[in-house]
């Protein structure tokens, strides 16, 4: 039997504008900062693994083989290192790789550092970066951008489920109010619905980025990197460690079409569907058993259609959670209790290890005051790349 | 003599590829037939490509949106991007032009050269009204 795999070690830098900072610098500071929480900075070379996610350090930081030299920035020579490069989903497949390492038998204490520096380049270069992962000739050449992919979206699923831009700034009106409790987060503002849509400058303050999605449904370019630490639960090296490991109690990915136009129907997310039900049936758990979630809200609208195609809801029912506050942090199902990709922010590669980096903060108990979720015993991340393209599904357990 | 002015005339075209074995039709082209896995070669050498044909002409808006936050290499405030289904059930994206897109509207797809994104000119879709 496959061995029990938990993590034991956390690290996070606070998302923002670290353009002044060096991409494998920060890595190594979350990493050292996971480390030091695991209890084993001076014992450090106890890591048999190394996996990096990060998505544009060959194009944005113009640096190559980041992996072994964050191995060499941390001392940390002769453990093997290697980069997982899988869009904005790169940090839950680095993780799933360093399951895979463990549950294989070929490493007991796995490091997984995400991290990209996005704001070392303008916004529109940053822009044109992540456009990067569509179609070359069909989609990018076209002209088309994640924001311009996530707006489609929106307009169909606001005219099939009758959805309206109301909704959507609730949405980030409580992702906010998570961030802003959040020490890690980017944006650590709240914000109210009178602000960003009743006012009458809401308008202004929340302007259009791609109609019908305004600044507020939008996540903003953010740098960051966080450090998850995976042990062989069942290896003599765990009593090693400071912290009761979280359990991963599943984990499953899935692959949809490269280009968004050849889906039959464009508002399932298939692949997002998939991981997750293969993540439920890894853990014998159903979507009800969720104490908590932390899904990729690039575009706010894809809270909803991700809680949906996980099975939180039925297809067109979520925005009804969402006019009763039921994702609140002390609602029924607490969505994005760190603020989200919509205000904690979306430093790319290091995206799906921070979502993990907040499951393990909130099922140790340990999250701030007035964020914490009351009793968790799972809590469900959905790592989204690519419009959808590839997906990560990772439900961590207090045990 | 060479006629140069052929090139100047010459139309713009994006293909969409049909199957040689079962005329299963395709946009992009994959490498192999969902439908009877045979397979395509780029190159011609080995086997045969499959039969490119022009992708153009009446088509449906399917969903579209105007973009404020253009990346790289447009020099203007916004512009408006679709994805349209031809009558053979194909879909593609593109730019749309229209004074008040309505999902559902008929739209005729035309192919320019575009020079915005980095690297070299690249044809695209535009989708205006019929
Ligand atoms: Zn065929």
């Amino acid at each position: 039997m496959a061995p029990r795999v938990g993590i034991v070690g956390i690290g996070h830098i606070k998302f923002g504008n670290l353009s002044e900072y060096d991409l494998v610098d920060i890595m190594a500071y979350t990493a050292t900062d996971a480390l030091r929480d695991a209890g084993i900075l001076a014992d450090r070379r106890m890591v048999d693994q190394l996996f990096v996610a990060n998505m544009g350090g060959g194009v944005i930081n113009h640096q190559t083989g980041i992996a072994s030299a964050l191995v060499s920035r941390l001392g940390l020579e002769p453990t093997p290192a290697e980069l997982v490069e899988n869009g904005p989903a790169s940090g839950g497949s680095a993780i799933k790789l360093g399951y895979m390492a463990v549950a294989s038998g070929m490493a007991d204490v796995v490091m997984v550092v995400g991290g990209e520096t996005m704001r070392k380049v303008t916004g529109w270069k940053a822009t044109d970066f992540v456009a990067t992962l569509g179609h070359p000739e069909a989609e990018y050449g076209m002209g088309l951008t994640l924001p311009a992919f996530g707006a489609m979206f929106a307009r169909l699923y606001m005219e099939r489920y009758g959805v309206t831009e109301r909704d959507l700034a609730l949405v980030a009106v409580k992702d906010h109010a998570n961030a802003a409790r959040n020490k890690y987060a980017h944006v650590q503002e709240p914000c109210t619905i009178e602000a960003i849509h009743e006012s009458p400058d809401a308008h202004v303050v929340n302007n259009y980025v791609a109609e019908p999605l305004r600044l507020y449904s939008v996540c903003p370019v953010s740098d960051g990197a966080a450090t998850v630490i995976l042990v062989n639960m069942d290896s003599p090296k765990a009593a090693a460690f400071r912290h009761p490991p979280i359990r991963i109690a599943g984990l499953g990915s899935a692959t949809d079409t490269h280009c968004v136009h050849n889906r039959k129907d464009p508002l399932h997310l298939d692949a997002v569907r998939l991981s997750a039900e293969k993540a439920l049936a890894m853990a014998k758990l159903t979507p009800q058993d969720i104490s908590f979630a932390e899904l990729h809200d690039a575009f706010v609208v894809l809270e909803l259609a991700i809680a949906e195609e996980v099975g939180f809801y039925p297809r067109g029912k979520a925005v009804e959670a969402v006019r009763r506050n039921e994702n609140a942090i002390d609602g029924k199902l607490p969505l994005n209790t760190s603020g989200g990709l919509k205000a904690k922010g979306h430093p790319v590669g290091a995206t799906g290890v921070s979502q993990v980096v907040e499951l393990v903060r909130q099922l140790r108990g340990k999250a701030e005051p007035g964020r914490q979720v009351k009793n968790p015993r799972y809590g469900m991340a959905v790592n989204f790349g690519g419009f959808g393209n590839n997906v990560v599904a990772i439900i961590c357990a207090k045990e | 003599m060479i006629d140069f002015s052929v090139y100047e005339t010459k139309q713009l075209e994006i293909y969409a590829y049909r199957c040689p074995e079962c005329r299963a039709e395709y946009y992009p082209a994959p490498m192999l037939c969902a439908k009877c896995h045979c397979r395509r070669d780029p190159s011609g050498i080995v086997h045969k490509d499959w039969d490119p044909f022009p992708l153009e002409g009446a088509c449906t808006l399917l969903t579209w949106t105007r973009v404020w936050a253009l990346p790289e290499g447009y020099d203007r405030p916004c512009e408006m991007f679709g994805i349209v289904e031809f009558p053979n059930g194909l879909r593609a994206a593109g730019r749309l032009e229209a004074a008040s897109p309505v999902m559902g509207m008929a739209l005729v797809a035309r192919v320019e050269e575009s020079t915005e994104r980095p690297g070299p000119p690249a044809k695209v879709f535009v989708f205006s009204e019929a």
